[in-house]
């Protein structure tokens, strides 16, 4: 019924008028349960680290291969970044992505910050295994069926590379990306990852600064996406890790920035509080630069409607959420699946709301 | 007026403790200028909180861009004293 409304839709017909106590909205033992089980990691702090500039394929529109980073010099001694995570944790950093270009290739630094900060996630294609010792989340990407992965990525069959590597590990997580190219094979990509027990969360293209290829969404592939996205959530209740409020939020014809402010450096000149104080992204060379901060550095902030961008940023705007049941409901199921999504031994709980809810002010 | 203020100080702290679960303070002994953040460690999603619990019980609306200017127990208080005097 929902599944293809647009923003205009949804706005009016989640529109609040009446002015709501935040213990009012606790009153739902279901919200309250939910609100004590999240509020528990709000401790967590990420930084980001770029682990090398090597990566095993090259996928159209990666986001590394953009801007400065991938000229960095590569640290490759373990106890350099054994050091530099300890010196985060000394600074509050509680939570370690370990990204860009491909963190598999190295698996001796990934496990040195593993040893210092134990809480984290590695986004990897997926094409080499990364040891069961390194107890972070593995996010691997997926970018369409293999016929499109051989012709965006290079890479001949990946799934079951893919599978073959992460099939049974508690740590996976796979990351289905949409394109505007990619959008009806999800499909049969997500009963693949199903039938196999894996759990798949999505994503959606955001372009790198600079590109105008055809992988750039449009609003009716946005609104395709929504519509698909909403379908398999709905057939893939136990193997989708996604809810309503997370397919508004990234389908949205307005980017992350434009509806949550974000709240990284890069976009945020605030050092106070938050984010804007604490986050970090380092280049494989182990510096970084504040005004280059941000989870997907050299993503263009006005299309930027990344998963890991909305993971910090939908979560930091609580306060705003907490306006009335419905929206705060939203908000406790979009956290619910960010926590799942990034945090080990987090289990997803049963999604609260069960429409779509315009974010607070669009 | 400072009775007012230190009534509101002294609620603050209560809350910050209760939400926030913090040890080893009382709100008697909770020094209201230590800095937040620096000091006592807490973040934007622990300041949401508190700021949703004080505008319940205060019957005010405190403005998220407002958060960098709530550093410390006295700020917030002062900021809850001039809410309340609008």
């Amino acid at each position: 019924m929902y599944a293809t409304e647009n923003d205009i839709e949804i706005k009016s017909r989640t529109q609040s008028k009446k002015v709501w106590k935040f213990s009012e909205i606790l009153e739902d033992p279901h919200v309250k349960a939910r609100w004590e089980k999240v509020r528990k990691y709000f401790f967590l702090r990420e930084s980001t680290y770029d682990m090398t500039t090597r990566c095993n394929i090259r996928c159209e529109g990666c986001y590394y291969y953009e801007g400065e980073k991938q000229y960095s010099v590569d640290n490759r001694n373990p106890e350099a970044w054994r050091k530099l995570i300890r010196a985060e944790k000394e600074r509050g950093i509680t939570y370690v992505v370990l990204a860009g270009a491909e963190p598999s290739m190295v698996p001796q630094l990934c496990e040195a910050c593993f040893q210092e900060i134990p809480l984290g996630a590695i986004a990897t294609n997926g094409l080499k295994q990364i040891p069961e010792s390194i107890g972070y989340k593995i996010h691997i990407s997926v970018w369409g069926n293999d016929e499109t992965s051989r012709r965006i990525r290079g890479a001949e069959n990946m799934l079951n590379r893919q599978m073959d590597n992460y099939k049974g590990d508690p740590r996976a997580v796979f990351v289905y990306t949409f394109t505007r190219e990619n959008i009806d094979e999800a499909q049969e990509v997500v009963q693949f990852l199903d039938k196999h027990g894996c759990k798949t969360t999505f994503n959606i293209f955001s372009t790198p600064t600079g590109y105008d290829g055809k992988l750039r969404h449009t609003e009716n592939s946005l609104l395709h996406t929504r519509s698909t996205m909403t379908a398999l959530m709905k057939k893939y209740p136990d193997s989708v890790w996604y809810s309503h409020y997370n397919v508004v939020a990234h389908t949205h014809r307005f980017s992350l920035h434009d509806l949550y402010s974000c709240s990284y450096p890069r976009m945020n000149v605030s050092k106070g509080i938050g984010l804007g104080r604490s986050f970090r992204q380092y280049r494989s060379d182990l510096t970084w630069n504040r005004d280059a901060s941000c989870c997907v550095p050299d993503t263009d902030c006005s299309d930027c409607r990344h998963y890991a961008a909305g993971s910090a940023v939908v979560t930091a705007r609580m306060f705003r959420h907490a306006a009335n049941p419905r929206t705060f409901k939203a908000w406790l199921d979009y956290v619910d699946t960010y926590l799942a999504v990034w945090v080990v031994g987090y289990d997803k709980g049963k999604n609260l709301c069960d429409e779509p809810v315009a974010p607070p002010g669009f | 007026m400072p009775e007012a203020i230190n009534k509101i100080i002294l609620r603050v702290a209560q809350v910050m403790i209760h939400e926030l679960k913090l040890e080893d303070v009382t709100p008697e002994t909770f020094e209201p200028d230590v800095d937040l953040v620096d000091e006592v460690g807490i973040d934007s999603m622990d300041l949401a909180t508190v700021a949703l619990v004080l505008q319940d019980e205060y019957g005010i609306r405190i403005d998220e861009d407002d958060y960098p200017k709530l550093t410390t127990v006295r700020f917030i208080s002062e900021y809850i004293q001039n809410k309340l005097n609008e």
